[in-house]
């Protein structure tokens, strides 16, 4: 008792040595969750932007029913995972199926918090590519239709890789905010990041040494993300000597009237 | 992508797929931030109970009935750390058995929750800072004019204005909220409960608690004050759980909380 830190920073090294192994524990389960539940989620949202940009079929009204009923439960399921917090929703799905006996009781939390993450960032995502889509020249669609390509061979080969390249900030922006909202998923018992921290708080009565801590390990995760993220960016745009014309990507991209030419 | 969306429906399968738990093992939630009754630490002992993630142990009061019933139900007991808010919802859909959590059984979570008896009862003082003006305080007439606020959504924030001419502050969410408040002299006091201004003063040695005189403190339901183990109504553990309870005496579980506060990681370094 006679050896308790007294100074802030000795409290700070303090809980590092006690918690230290929690806090590393919290910073993959929170990493693991916000990593996969990005990807999972931007594959859903690529799937579902694919989805609402078919054509109606010029043919009859009766044939456009079916696309039109995917389309409003799209629409739905875009509007409901954006319009309610990520805590209802994590609450409502993991205790929700358990109620109706759905999954069992004890399901691990890690799949069930990822299944979660996917689903909500998958919303999001779906209207940051349909923005994205929006983004790319209409002649390219045109011309891969003209050249026989079908809708999902457009998409998928000319329009989205144009599309992606325009939307990365914005992923990454999704990124970010999933590593740090992930800390709602405490309340179907992940212990996260934040939980460990509040878990830490609590036991030893420091809640600013504590919540120090966790600030600057999500800082170091968020910037390391940002980076990484910015690399792939840079790994899109391809090589330096080699702009590609009319590109909104790139501002280089306008034509450049040379010294050389000027002469001739 | 086709591979993408083969992953994502695998994923959905697996988590339905899982299978139900071991009918032996007994499931208690709790929050594990709240020293001495429930607080998660990395080294086992014969007092720790393992949380169910693999996320260390818990220890505390809470836990020490929590094995106490598991053995009386000759059951394993794991420890499921889950927020506050989400113990409710927790135990209604069945992934917890019990919430031994320091949850008092107002009439308001009765509406939902069953009940045992009683598994502690406690006396609710008031953190001040040692060198402030309230830190002679006898009895809640000497309080008068202090401002005072509790934690969110217990019923310690109704007895506030149980004190006369009391400026009741906004309820903080948890402990560690209140004793930022009160340090950097936002509010003079907040309201605990013994066990745990016990463990806040001895974090911070410049802040004390003012235990009142017989009769001169607060007064409030024993419902609000004691705590009991919330369960599903209809729930088959509860009438073996209250015959155990009823085996502990008092004196046994002032010993129990004692030897839990001894225990506590504060005190221990």
């Amino acid at each position: 008792m006679t050896n308790l830190p007294t100074t802030f920073f000795s409290w700070v090294q303090f809980l590092l040595d006690k918690y230290g192994e929690m806090f590393l524990r919290g910073t993959w389960v929170t990493l693991l969750v916000a990593m996969t539940g990005t990807v999972l989620g931007f594959a859903l949202g690529l799937l579902v932007a694919i989805l609402r940009t078919i054509p109606l079929p010029k043919s009859s009204k009766w044939r456009q029913l079916p696309l039109r009923a995917l389309h409003i439960l799209l629409n739905v399921y875009i509007e409901v995972f954006r319009g309610t917090p990520m805590i209802v929703q994590s609450m409502v799905i993991y205790y929700g199926s358990m109620m109706v006996g759905i999954i069992g009781r004890g399901t691990p939390v890690l799949p069930a918090a990822i299944f979660i993450v996917s689903i909500n960032t998958g919303a999001y995502m779906a209207e940051i590519i349909r923005g994205g889509i929006i983004s790319v020249d209409v002649g390219q669609k045109e011309a891969a239709t003209a050249i026989g390509m079908t809708h999902w061979q457009a998409m998928v080969k000319v329009v989205l890789p144009q599309a992606v390249r325009n939307i990365m900030p914005s992923i990454g922006n999704e990124f970010v905010v999933n590593i740090k909202d992930s800390s709602v998923l405490n309340v179907i018992s992940l212990n996260e990041l934040y939980f460990t921290g509040k878990g830490a708080a609590g036991t030893y009565g420091r809640y600013f040494e504590s919540f120090f801590i966790i600030a600057c390990i999500y800082l170091i995760l968020t910037f390391t993300v940002t980076r990484l993220l910015r690399l792939i960016e840079r790994k899109m745009d391809g090589k330096k000597n080699y702009t590609i014309y009319g590109s909104q990507s790139d501002s280089q991209s306008s034509i450049k009237v040379s010294e050389e030419a000027e002469e001739a | 992508m086709k591979k993408v969306i083969a992953l994502l429906l695998a994923f959905l399968l697996l988590m339905a797929a899982v299978p139900a738990l071991g009918e032996g093992t007994l499931r208690v939630g709790m929050e594990c931030g709240y020293a001495p009754f429930n607080w998660q630490q990395t080294n086992e002992s014969e007092f720790t109970a393992p949380i169910a993630d693999g996320s260390g142990y818990a220890d505390g009061y809470d836990v020490q009935i929590a094995l106490r019933i598991a053995q009386a139900l000759d059951m394993k007991l794991e420890i499921v750390k889950t927020e506050w808010e989400g113990l409710i919802p927790a135990v209604i859909s069945g992934n917890i058995d019990l919430i031994i959590a320091g949850m008092s059984p107002t009439a308001a979570r009765k509406a939902t929750l069953d009940f045992t008896d009683y598994y502690y009862q406690s006396e609710l003082v008031v953190v001040v800072k040692k060198d402030g003006a309230f830190a002679d305080a006898k009895s809640l007439d000497d309080l008068s004019g202090a401002v005072i606020c509790a934690q969110l959504n217990t019923f310690h924030d109704t007895v506030v204005e149980q004190i006369p001419g009391v400026i009741h502050d906004m309820p903080r969410e948890n402990f560690p909220a209140m004793i930022v408040a009160l340090k950097s002299g936002a509010i003079d006091g907040y309201i605990a409960e013994r066990p745990g201004a016990e463990a806040d003063v001895m974090a911070n040695p410049d802040l004390t608690y003012i235990m009142f005189d017989a009769g001169k403190g607060f007064t409030a339901s024993d419902d609000d004050t004691a705590i009991a183990i919330g369960l599903q109504y209809g729930s088959p553990y509860k009438d073996a759980i209250n015959e155990l309870l009823s085996a502990i005496s008092d004196d046994e579980r002032v010993q129990i909380m004692l030897d839990a506060t001894a225990r506590q990681p504060l005190v221990t370094e």
